[in-house]
This record gives C-alpha cells, sequence and structure tokens, in this order.
C-alpha cells in the first residue's frame, strides 16, 4: 500500500480537512462516488450530503454543503462552500432551517410580502437541512 | 498671544484627542489583521474555483460563450455594485474612491452614449449612498444586511444572486464592480472590474484538458460552477474594500496621533516661555518696589 490519496477540502472560509486517505466517498450528483488511489483525473459536481474517507482503516464522515470534486494526480479536492464534522454541526439550527423549507414547499407560492418563493431554494436548503441532521445522527455518541 | 490658563487648556485636549486616535489606530490594526487573514483564508478555494472555470471552459469551447451570463446583457444601461466605508475617519478612501467613480462616468457615459442617471448603483456602504444620494445618482438598491462589517461567504453570494438577477432581468447590458484593492499597508487603488457578462476566460493550458473524466458532463458542471466563480469575486472584493479601509483608517489614526504628538511639544514649549515670561515680569515689579521704598 505505498499510494494513498490527500483529500483537502477546502471552503471560502477556511481549508477544512488537508489529510491522507486510503479512500474518499462523496455525494456526487447522479450518487454516490468512491474514489481509490490511481484514480483517474476527474471534476465531478456534487450535491449535499455525507462524505466519507477512510484512513487507516478508520472511517471519518464529514457534511459538504454540494460544491466540487477535482481528482487529480492522487489528490482529491473538494470545493465546498460549508465542510462540517458531525459534532460540529449545530442541531437546532439545522432543525430549524429544515422547518423553514417544508414551510416554504408545502404552503402557498408567495412570501407574506406577496414575493414569489424561490421553489428551487427552498428546495437546496430542504436537501441541506436534511442531510446536516443525518451528517450528526451518523456522528453518534 | 493666549493665556498661560488657556494654553493649559488646550495642551489637555489635544491629550485627549491623541488618547482615542491612538485607541482608533489599534482598533483598526486588529481589525485589519482580522479580515486579512479572511482575505488569504479564502484565497485556496477561488483559485481553485477559478482554474476549474478556466479549465471546463477550454473543454467546452465556444459552447461556454453561448451561455446567458457570458453574452452582453440586452439591455442599455449600466449596474454598478460600489463598496465605500460605513464609517468615516479613515483618511482619503472614500473620497479616492467617489473620484474614481466621477472621471469613469463621465468617460463611460460618453462611450456608450446614456446619461449619468442610466448607471444604477447597487451600494454597499452608508458613505457611498450619501454621496451618491446627494448627487442624484440612481441607486437601484442600498444593501444592508448584514453590515459590511459582518459580511461572510453566504452574504456575498446573495450579494452575487441580486446581480446576476438584476443581469438577467434584461435591464442592463453589463455589471461592474468597484471597490478598492488591497496592494499594500499604503497602497490601496479604487478598482473597476467587470462582473457580468462573464468575460471569456483567458487561454487555458493545453495539458489540462483531454483526458479528465467529467462527472455528470461539463455543461452541468459548467452551470453549477459558473455562480460560484461568481461568489468568489464578490467575496474577494468585499474582504479586499475592508482589509483597505482598515488600512486606511490606521494609516489616518497614525497620522493624526503623530501630529497631536508634535502640537503637544510646541504647544508645551509656548506654555514654559509664557510662564517663565511671567515669573520674570514678576520678579522686576518685586524687585522694582523693594528699591521704591529704600
Amino acid at each position: 500500500m505505498a499510494e494513498e490519496l490527500t483529500l483537502r477540502v477546502i471552503t471560502p472560509e477556511r481549508i477544512v480537512a488537508d489529510t491522507p486517505a486510503s479512500s474518499v466517498r462523496m455525494p456526487a450528483l447522479d450518487g454516490d462516488m468512491g474514489v481509490y488511489p490511481k484514480h483517474a483525473a476527474m471534476v465531478a459536481a456534487l450535491k449535499p450530503g455525507v462524505l466519507r474517507y477512510k484512513e487507516a482503516g478508520v472511517e471519518t464522515v464529514m457534511f459538504v454543503a454540494g460544491g466540487f470534486a477535482e481528482v487529480r494526480d492522487n489528490t482529491v479536492r473538494v470545493l465546498t462552500s460549508a465542510g462540517e464534522a458531525p459534532e460540529d454541526i449545530d442541531e437546532a439550527r439545522a432543525q430549524e432551517a429544515l422547518d423553514r423549507a417544508r414551510q416554504r414547499l408545502a404552503g402557498s407560492r408567495v412570501t407574506d410580502r406577496g414575493e414569489p418563493i424561490d421553489m428551487i431554494r427552498a428546495e437546496n436548503a430542504l436537501q441541506r437541512a436534511v442531510m446536516r441532521l443525518s451528517t450528526r445522527g451518523l456522528g453518534g455518541r | 498671544m493666549a493665556s498661560v490658563k488657556e494654553l493649559r487648556l488646550r495642551i489637555k485636549s489635544v491629550g485627549n484627542i491623541k488618547q482615542i486616535t491612538r485607541a482608533m489606530e489599534m482598533v483598526s490594526t486588529t481589525k485589519l489583521r482580522r479580515f486579512q487573514d479572511r482575505a488569504v483564508a479564502s484565497r485556496p478555494y477561488a483559485e481553485e474555483i477559478a482554474n476549474l472555470v478556466q479549465h471546463l471552459a477550454g473543454v467546452l469551447g465556444d459552447a461556454a460563450l453561448d451561455q446567458p451570463l457570458f453574452q452582453p446583457g440586452t439591455g442599455k444601461k449600466t449596474a454598478m455594485l460600489i463598496v465605500s466605508s460605513d464609517r468615516g475617519l479613515c483618511g482619503a478612501y472614500n473620497s479616492n474612491l467617489f473620484q474614481a467613480m466621477e472621471s469613469w462616468i463621465t468617460t463611460h457615459c460618453e462611450e456608450k452614449g446614456i446619461e449619468k442617471t442610466d448607471v444604477d448603483f447597487f451600494v454597499y456602504g452608508r458613505k457611498a449612498k450619501q454621496y451618491l444620494g446627494k448627487r442624484g445618482f440612481s441607486i437601484a438598491q442600498y444593501i444592508t444586511e448584514p453590515a459590511l462589517e459582518s459580511i461572510d461567504f453566504a452574504a456575498a453570494a446573495r450579494v452575487a444572486r441580486t446581480l446576476v438577477d438584476a443581469f438577467t432581468s434584461g435591464e442592463y447590458a453589463e455589471v461592474k464592480i468597484l471597490y478598492t484593492a488591497f496592494e499594500s499597508m499604503v497602497r490601496f487603488t479604487p478598482t473597476f472590474v467587470d462582473f457580468l457578462p462573464v468575460a471569456p476566460p483567458a487561454e487555458g493550458d493545453a495539458d489540462a484538458g483531454g483526458d479528465v473524466i467529467l462527472e455528470p458532463d461539463a455543461e452541468t458542471i459548467f452551470g453549477h460552477l459558473v455562480p460560484r466563480y461568481l461568489e468568489t469575486r464578490i467575496y474577494n472584493a468585499l474582504l479586499e474594500s475592508l482589509t483597505s479601509e482598515y488600512a486606511s483608517r490606521r494609516f489616518s489614526m497614525k497620522n493624526a496621533t503623530d501630529a497631536a504628538t508634535d502640537m503637544q511639544k510646541t504647544l508645551k514649549g509656548q506654555y514654559n516661555r509664557l510662564r517663565q515670561e511671567n515669573i520674570t515680569k514678576e520678579l522686576l515689579d518685586i524687585v522694582g518696589g523693594a528699591e521704591a521704598i529704600k
């Protein structure tokens, strides 16, 4: 096992993770995708979901809020607007966001001020909230 | 000529002002460092996104340029995001910005054959709002939420979306940004950048193209990528402006503190001279009086 991957999770605010990994699994638009060392160069779009990586047999999970993954020369760069470990996820806030998004999707198509609700945005928000909560659950403990 | 008492009061008030300017200088130094750190921290993300845009534009070729955000807008007007500061006491930071804006708008309007009121401003910072409002420029939106000081990436993304929506509404031919680029601790330059339509990226390096798997496909990724790219540009403009603002404030507060120190020294000299003169005068009076009694 000479070769290893380097996983870098980069957000606009900081670099969340920069770690060696033996494998990475990430939420591509069309479903989860695994990357092992010597993977061919690739650029993939990601949806909000759970990023998992294994290092020395230990699996670590992390929430990513969609974005992109670039695989090149055994380096996986994940560009996302947010990357959070389960213990860093603010459960109350995510639950709030979830309720808000549900309300928006269920209710009338306009806000109180009579502006149309952007359904795509509401749906994205819903997806993010659901994935945040389920990542939080994966952290267990 | 001021009296001894007046001089004493002035020395004291100069000292008070000096205390304040020094405190502001120190606050600015800390804040400056904070914004600078954030600007540095945002760089890897912005660079990677820009690389991907360039790369995919290379893969897509001319197809990339067919996207609506790459085409000049259908409208006649120009939209501009201007980033100033909320507070004053930051030297020439805002006036430099407005000066650059004034000279730009004159040539721009001549070139395009439009009126000055055909340039709609999206304003960040209270100072710009005051300036533009007083002079009859057209303000499309004054962005206050969140305050400039507490911007984060999500806020920058919202601004980007506002601008993109304005552009796609078909009212504008182009969208520009005017912000203050931070070049060094003592150099900040008002800078114009083209925001929309997205400029065709410079020639991508040839070897980066070729055998890269694109998941699901180039168009989809590109469609997701361009908005992120625009967000990073706004975020960067905001952070750099804030850094410049605090660098400028620190600089002018330092000058004010130094000037106060000088003034204190001069006043102290005057005060001492006057005091000694008075003592001499009084002594002469006493000696003269004693002579007369003899």
